[in-house]
């Protein structure tokens, strides 16, 4: 697939950093602007305000209202979104080709002259507190937040609605002030991927975004995740417990990563993977489990998850951790190829998906610092033996984990 | 083979299996996926979520696989694949490499001849009462049951796709066994692919899949509703800590020449960049408040539903009213429905003159689904926009074919704590 696949990477003359993907064949464009700033540069007493801001900058802009820039993006049948993150805020766009200039274009008037009004920053804060208090309405968004500090530290572990008191010290000028000190071409990496000239996409990013946040700060260094592990539980009432538990893995830019991806699909990739197997269809014991990762920008944790009634949470507890432990002992070789073929198969099934293709790239501008060939990264996936495996494991124990569990009952046996 | 200028090839095999491919020659993969014209609705009562259930052990086993055989099966792919159950159809998919499309559709065929094996129902079971218990937990699901309890009762439309605790409780694998046979047959199915295929190549490999798969009969008509109900219902849960409100008007059924048009509506009311998104959300009042048209064969329904805290509901219920009440008065504005048309989800141009064929098949395959189950024949984007009448908008929201209706025709389903 990669065979198609032309990269360009560099800095552009206004600052950011530029990296495209050419995709002979396909009828679309899309592209991503990502700023290096997310919720770890909220002050500690306006958490939820990276959230706050990115609602509220396409509120209206010196030139637009805020209807009148959505009623843009629309006329042009722009698919516009974005999302905040721990460390970055990321804008992207679908598009028709012959469109890309002119949603370029409303993004850097987005991006560079919103007016942030009052009204929208006032309603952006009062939806904030309402969302708050509809995730208890949400039991597995619950449990993800309350593991989250345990996880990742205080800082990386920070929620995107932060809570009610720290919202109710977020006003208009905490976010213009957020915007001015975060936003800027230093801390912005622009990607573009599919049908698009991408010497004209890279200069008409220069020309619009050229003196764009002279005066901001620069970004922080390498964040420390800091992981406590220990057992958690939140009663509520509900059907069903939540049981969230993770333990420290790796960074995609390490040599293991390849290692921890075919771990994880053989423990929760698809329907023949373990945990499917062990615990629903032997046992019956949940309709949903799932084994995934989280990676900070140079960290990583492991992930295992499942739902199930009260009544069955030890022994879903104690089947999630022995199918970690029985993967040193008895992983086959037709396990291991199968967990390698449905990686290497989704790169080339989802890479059909433009906006798909392009999340990578940006993705791995974010991690790498370089767009990363799809063949480079299989080749790493292929390279995976089953003692590496075993290594990894030794190497990352589930041992010492954190438990995070949420539901009627208080659990026994998650120290086991 | 009938191809048509809409892009879309249809064919019917000699046994009535119905084929309906998107050739894209962009792409790398294929899409395959079997629709299976079943779901809650043609269930009885003492048999409520078995069409659910089935979509289940459609996975557990044939007379050529076990359960781990078939998970392997697609694995070994790397496919992408699902199923899932609604009111009216019940779909099995699988997204491959292309050069693995053969096996990946000769493997949901095989699904498609299960022999429900006894030894794994029990097992199953479980699974799904797990699945009732965590529903059980989402306020959404709770609403989306309530509304169709409202609007439909005492007709199969009411009950919930997934069963009900004793429902499925009491279900035997010969009932269950017994349903699957009386509506796994060729007459009742459609087999979409969309990728990069040659549509000769599909129909042949159809035949020699599906080819030996007994002609039957086409199921009966499906029993109308009577005249929905109106009136309020109200349920308390004392779990959740927002209230919901669900306003449901009548609206165009999925055959209803009016059908776009109740689409736009509602995206005007309460899609992105709408009525509801601006003067409610925006306002406030509500972060979550959205409307939509549910429809089936033979009806539909215009729902306009939201999310707010306890002491903010009225404050809510009044300002949906009155969006509704606005629209029915004055209709929408050419801006307005242009700029659905607009919009990246209806795969159109500004300019009226080709389609966006970007997205890739998991998509294109999403949306043959309902338009080869229910319109005959599979609609591209041109073709529904061109559906769309914008002279009908003013008398359209408010007379009776209309998707909004006046309010005081309103049902109100409401659950509060």
């Amino acid at each position: 697939m990669s065979a198609t696949e032309i990269f360009h990477h560099r800095r552009l003359s206004c600052g950011a950093e530029f990296a495209a993907v050419e995709l002979p064949g396909r009828h679309t464009t899309s592209f991503q602007l990502r700023f290096l700033t997310g919720m770890v540069d909220e002050p500690v007493d306006k958490l939820g305000l990276a959230r706050i801001t990115e609602e509220t900058i396409a509120k209206g802009t010196e030139k637009r209202t805020a209807q009148e820039l959505s009623d843009a993006f629309d006329a042009i049948g722009a698919q516009a979104g974005s999302g905040v993150g721990r460390e970055t805020i990321v804008f992207r766009c679908n598009c028709l080709p012959e469109f890309t200039g002119e949603a370029l274009a409303l993004h850097a008037e987005m991006l560079r002259t919103p007016t942030f009004p009052q009204e929208f920053c006032d309603v952006a804060i009062e939806l904030g507190l309402q969302e708050l208090k509809a995730i208890e309405d949400d039991p597995s968004e619950l449990a993800s937040r309350m593991i989250a500090p345990h996880a990742f530290g205080d800082l990386l572990g920070r929620h995107e609605l932060g809570n009610a008191e720290t919202l109710g010290k977020i006003d208009r000028t905490a976010i213009l002030e957020f915007w001015k000190r975060n936003f800027s071409t230093r801390r912005m990496q622009v990607t573009v991927g599919g049908k698009v000239d991408v010497a004209r996409f890279a200069d008409e990013v220069d020309r619009l975004f050229s003196g764009f946040g002279k005066d901001a700060a620069a970004g922080q260094g390498d964040l420390t995740v800091k992981f406590t592990p220990g057992v958690h539980h939140h009663m509520k009432e509900a059907e069903q417990q939540q049981i969230l538990m993770c333990w420290p893995g790796v960074a995609v830019t390490d040599k293991d990563y390849a290692v921890e991806r075919v771990m994880l699909s053989v423990l929760g990739g698809g329907m023949s993977s373990r945990l499917f197997t062990e615990v629903r269809e032997k046992q019956g014991l949940v309709y949903w489990v799932g084994a995934w990762d989280d990676h900070p920008k140079g960290s990583g944790m492991i992930f295992l998850g499942a739902s199930t009634t009260p009544v069955r949470c030890d022994l879903t507890i104690s089947t999630l951790l022995r199918e970690v432990d029985r993967l040193s002992e008895d992983l086959t070789a037709e396990e291991l190829n199968r967990a390698k073929v449905g990686i290497i198969a989704k790169t080339q099934t989802h890479g059909d998906i433009t906006r798909a293709r392009l999340g990578e790239l940006s993705g791995d501008l974010f991690h790498f610092g370089r767009p990363v060939g799809t063949d480079e990264k299989n080749a790493r996936v292929e390279a995976v033996t089953i003692g590496d495996i075993k290594r990894y494991l030794s190497e990352h124990p589930r041992d010492r984990r954190c438990v995070q569990t949420l539901g009627p009952r208080a659990m026994e046996g998650v120290t086991k | 083979m009938a191809s048509g200028t809409n892009g879309f090839v249809e064919h019917v095999l000699p046994n009535g299996l119905k084929i309906v491919i998107e050739p894209m020659a962009h792409t790398n993969s294929a899409a395959g996926g079997f629709l299976v014209r079943t779901g809650a609705r043609d269930e009885v009562p003492q048999l409520a979520g078995v069409s659910h259930f089935l979509e289940h052990m459609c996975f557990k086993g044939t007379s050529k696989r076990d359960w781990r055989k078939i998970t392997n099966d697609f694995d070994d792919m790397g496919s992408t694949y699902n199923a899932y159950t609604s009111k009216e159809r019940t779909v099995y998919f699988g997204w491959v490499r292309v050069d693995d499309l053969e096996k990946q559709l000769e493997l949901l065929a095989d699904m498609m001849r299960s022999v429900i094996p006894k030894e794994e129902f029990e097992m199953e079971k479980k699974v799904i009462l797990e699945e009732i218990a965590m529903s059980e937990d989402s306020i959404e699901r709770k609403v989306y049951d309530l509304m169709h309890e409202a609007i439909y009762p005492g007709h199969s439309l009411e009950w919930p796709v997934l069963g009900t605790k004793d429902s499925i409780g009491r279900l035997t694998r010969d009932e269950l066994h017994g349903y699957f046979q009386d509506r796994y047959h060729p007459a009742n199915m459609v087999l979409m692919v969309a990728g990069a295929v040659e549509p000769g190549n599909v129909i042949e490999m159809a035949q020699r899949i599906c080819g030996s798969w007994e002609r039957r009969s086409p199921r009966p008509e499906r029993s109308k509703p009577s005249e929905n109900k109106r009136g309020v219902r109200k349920v308390v849960m004392d779990r959740f800590q927002r209230q919901a409100i669900g306003l449901i008007y009548p609206a165009p059924s999925a055959l209803h020449e009016d059908r776009e048009n109740g689409d736009v509506l509602a995206s005007i009311l309460g899609g992105q960049n709408s009525r509801f998104f601006w003067n409610i959300i925006q306002a406030g009042i509500a972060p979550s408040v959205a409307a939509g048209r549910l429809d089936y064969c033979d009806d539909g329904m215009m729902i306009a539903f939201g999310f707010s805290e306890p002491d903010r509901c009225q404050e809510l219920l009044d300002a949906m009213r009155g969006e509704m009440e606005k629209v029915s008065r004055g209709g929408v504005t050419e801006d307005e429905v242009q700029r659905v048309k607009n919009a990246p989800a209806r795969h159109w141009r500004p300019k009226p003159s080709a389609l966006l064929p970007a997205h890739a098949d998991d998509q294109r395959h999403r949306r043959l689904r309902p338009a080869a189950q229910r319109h005959g024949a599979a609609r591209t984007a041109r073709c529904r926009n061109t559906e769309i009448d914008t002279s009908l908008f003013g008398t359209l929201a408010a007379d009776r074919r209309g998707c909004a209706g006046q309010p005081r025709t309103a049902r109100l389903a409401e659950l509060r704590d």
